[in-house]
């Protein structure tokens, strides 16, 4: 299947190369023969021991760990960079790594040219670059800096430049090594809409970050290593808390109760009648928390009724981090009758286009009887994250187009595709 | 035989690596192409004047002798500048082998052919050259100048192996460029370049070890071909493939020995 890992008992050692390594220099793989018998257990170091790991086709999973857990050797496994010292690394479809970006740009040729190396590098024809090379181009912003040589680029082209160029290469398996944490703001944003957008596509994605809320937001799935092992791997969200935990284990134990404030008494009330189990997030059959501006989602509630009632209402109220309302709907003022609610079930919210601007808003779901009486009143069930090219001010973001007779326009070079499409790709 | 599939799998790629070789290097130069010339020209200039004027070598066959000496130098060069480069090739290449999967092979087969190609490019010098001599009654035009063609081929062979154990070697033993710097000296010292074997009056156990030199053959078979006009014998010829045959096999073993661990190394 395209686009699935499969990792059965990987094992990876590097023999240690420091520059005290005897085996740097001829001279000494020469005059230490005799060393290198009895050293030879304590040159090796251990990045990877017994790592299983499935990822299936369109999935999301981040990596996360302390500096120097493996995180990175294993992204370079899935990549085919390194080999397995031992175990099995199945992997299917076309793979693009996002690390260090830009990392072969041969400084003294031009842009484009480079262009053209790095993503036939990356698997494609020259034919499907040129093709894509406007694309590229507008991406990276960089104008008429394709035609110039590599080595006058500021170091913010040269990673948009990079970017670009792997993102336009059309992977199954995208590999994404904390390439968010360059560039400034408003590339970081294009540059996670693009991400949401291409796994909104079904492209699998294996993630290493430190931002553990971008990897809470972006991944279905993490795995937490240590040390060349895995601790625990599971839910985004739950193996980040254990992250979180463990990390603050080891600075300080007295914060612990960090945790348990996610009481459910101010966020939470209801009778109980009807429970909401859970609220998710569908961006294309998929779960997420993350979406494209102007993409098509669905809000599930999942809920089991306790004490079975005909007077129920299902609502949902968005809002942003900063409390402003955003919208609210719910079964009621959509025209549905109640007639009896007995048995466990979902119920679902579509939207046909996200029209909201970037940000990150929250969702309060609730059931509650029509005359306002909480069976369960949920407030911020469920965060998440809209993307957009385009920082933009205010909560709404319509699809929109300009028309003029008047004015003059020159054409601008620097071109910003403002409108979230839906037809993006 | 591994190599020749990846690398024939790769050949776009490698057409525009060679490229982006010999573009980054011609154009950061407004003279360009004619720079590259510039050094063989002048140890051409050098070693003319020195053996013509300070030493004055005696050998049949050895006139003119600046004509006699480009003949030699040229293919001299595409080795030793091929070899040369080939030492730093994955280690200049580092970054991009440990951010995408590509086989190690093109580097050093991108090194090889770019060299190969400013070769070629400096083969119609060596060619008016000939044609001028000949005009002026100091030389007869070689008429076997086309089977360079072929003499090239145990020269390329040659390199490529070379090129392909030093480009791994070096990775894993970092002094193996200076080494690589000095074995090259030795090397022009001993082939038949700056001088002839033919009739060369030196002690019996020297001729011998000059005769071993592997590349001797490469150079004789090249001069003969491009100075001399005559077809070399065909025992020349097959020791000039001989040699060739059995670089690339060493050449592609030694790199398979190393291949897995150069991401690691660089």
């Amino acid at each position: 299947m395209k686009g699935s890992i499969r990792f059965s008992n990987v094992r990876k050692v590097f023999r240690w190369r420091g520059p005290h390594s005897p085996h740097e220099t001829l001279k000494g793989a020469f005059f230490h023969r005799g060393a290198r018998r009895w050293k030879s257990s304590r040159e090796q170091y251990v990045a990877l021991d017994s790592i299983d790991l499935e990822v299936t086709t369109g999935e999301a999973v981040a990596l996360i760990g302390p500096n120097g857990s493996g995180k990175s050797t294993l992204l370079k496994l899935i990549g085919g960079i390194l080999k397995p010292t031992s175990g099995k690394v199945e992997v299917a479809g076309r793979v693009t790594a996002l690390i260090e970006v830009g990392a072969g740009f041969h400084p003294e040729i031009t842009g484009r040219e480079n262009v053209v190396i790095n993503g036939m590098l990356l698997g494609l024809g020259r034919r499907e670059i040129e093709d894509r090379m406007q694309e590229i181009v507008e991406f990276a912003e960089i104008g008429p800096f394709i035609d110039q040589p590599v080595k006058i680029y500021s170091s913010g082209m040269y990673v948009r430049l990079g970017f670009a160029v792997a993102v336009a290469a059309d992977p199954d398996i995208l590999l994404i090594d904390e390439v968010l944490a360059v560039g400034d703001e408003a590339f970081t944003r294009r540059c996670l809409d693009r991400l949401a957008r291409m796994r909104q596509r079904g492209v699998t994605m294996v993630l290493v970050s430190h931002d553990l809320d971008l990897v809470t937001s972006f991944a279905d799935r993490a795995l937490y290593l240590d040390r060349g092992r895995v601790v625990t791997e599971g839910r985004a969200d739950a193996v980040v808390a254990r992250y979180r935990s463990d990390a603050a284990g080891d600075s300080g134990r007295d914060q612990q109760p960090l945790s348990a404030r996610e009481g459910d008494d101010k966020t939470r009330w209801g009778n109980g009648d009807v429970e909401i189990d859970g609220v998710d997030l569908l961006v294309g059959e998929k779960e997420s928390r993350i979406v494209a501006g102007g993409s098509p989602c669905t809000l599930r509630i999942r809920y089991s009724v306790h004490k079975p009632t005909e007077d129920f209402v299902f609502g949902v109220a968005w809002h942003r981090s900063d409390g402003t309302q955003v919208s609210g709907h719910n079964t009621d003022l959509a025209g549905f009758e109640p007639l009896r609610l007995a048995t466990d079930g979902e119920v679902c919210c579509e939207y046909e286009s996200l029209q909201l601007a970037p940000g990150e808003y929250l969702v309060d779901v609730a059931i509650h009887a029509r005359n306002g009486l909480a069976y369960d009143y949920w407030c911020d069930a469920l965060k998440m994250r809209v993307t957009s090219e385009v920082e933009w001010p205010g909560v709404w973001s319509p699809p929109q187009r300009w028309r003029s007779t008047g004015p003059e326009w020159g054409k601008s070079t620097e071109h910003r595709r403002a409108t979230p499409t839906n037809n993006d790709e | 035989m591994t190599v020749i599939r990846i690398l024939w799998r790769h050949r776009a790629l490698i057409a525009v690596l060679v490229r982006r070789d010999l573009d980054a290097r011609y154009r950061a130069s407004v003279l360009g192409f004619f720079w590259s010339l510039i050094n063989p020209l002048l140890l051409l200039a050098v070693y003319a004047v020195v053996f013509t004027y300070i030493f004055s070598p005696r050998f049949p066959g050895g006139d003119p002798y600046p004509l006699f000496l480009f003949s030699g130098l040229l293919p001299w060069l595409f080795f030793s500048g091929a070899v040369l480069d080939g030492s730093a090739t994955l280690i200049d290449n580092g970054p991009l082998l440990a951010k995408v999967m590509c086989p190690p092979e093109l580097f050093p087969a991108v090194t090889v052919l770019s060299h190969l190609i400013h070769h070629l490019l400096a083969l119609p010098i060596l060619f008016l050259a000939m044609v001028a001599s000949s005009v002026a009654g100091l030389h007869s035009f070689p008429w076997t100048f086309p089977l360079v063609v072929v003499a090239l081929v145990p020269w390329l062979l040659t390199t490529g192996g070379a090129v392909l154990a030093i480009s791994v070697l070096s990775v894993h033993y970092r002094d193996m460029r200076d080494l690589v710097g000095h074995l090259l000296n030795l090397l022009f010292f001993s082939s038949p370049i700056i001088y002839s074997l033919e009739g060369l009056q030196v002690p019996v156990m020297l001729h011998r070890v000059l005769i071993l030199n592997p590349l001797a053959s490469l150079v004789m078979v090249y001069r003969d071909a491009v100075f001399a006009g005559r077809v070399s014998p065909p025992q020349l010829w097959l020791t000039a493939f001989a040699v060739g045959g059995v670089s690339w096999w060493l050449g592609t073993w030694i790199f398979a020995a190393y291949r897995e661990t150069v991401v690691e190394a660089v």
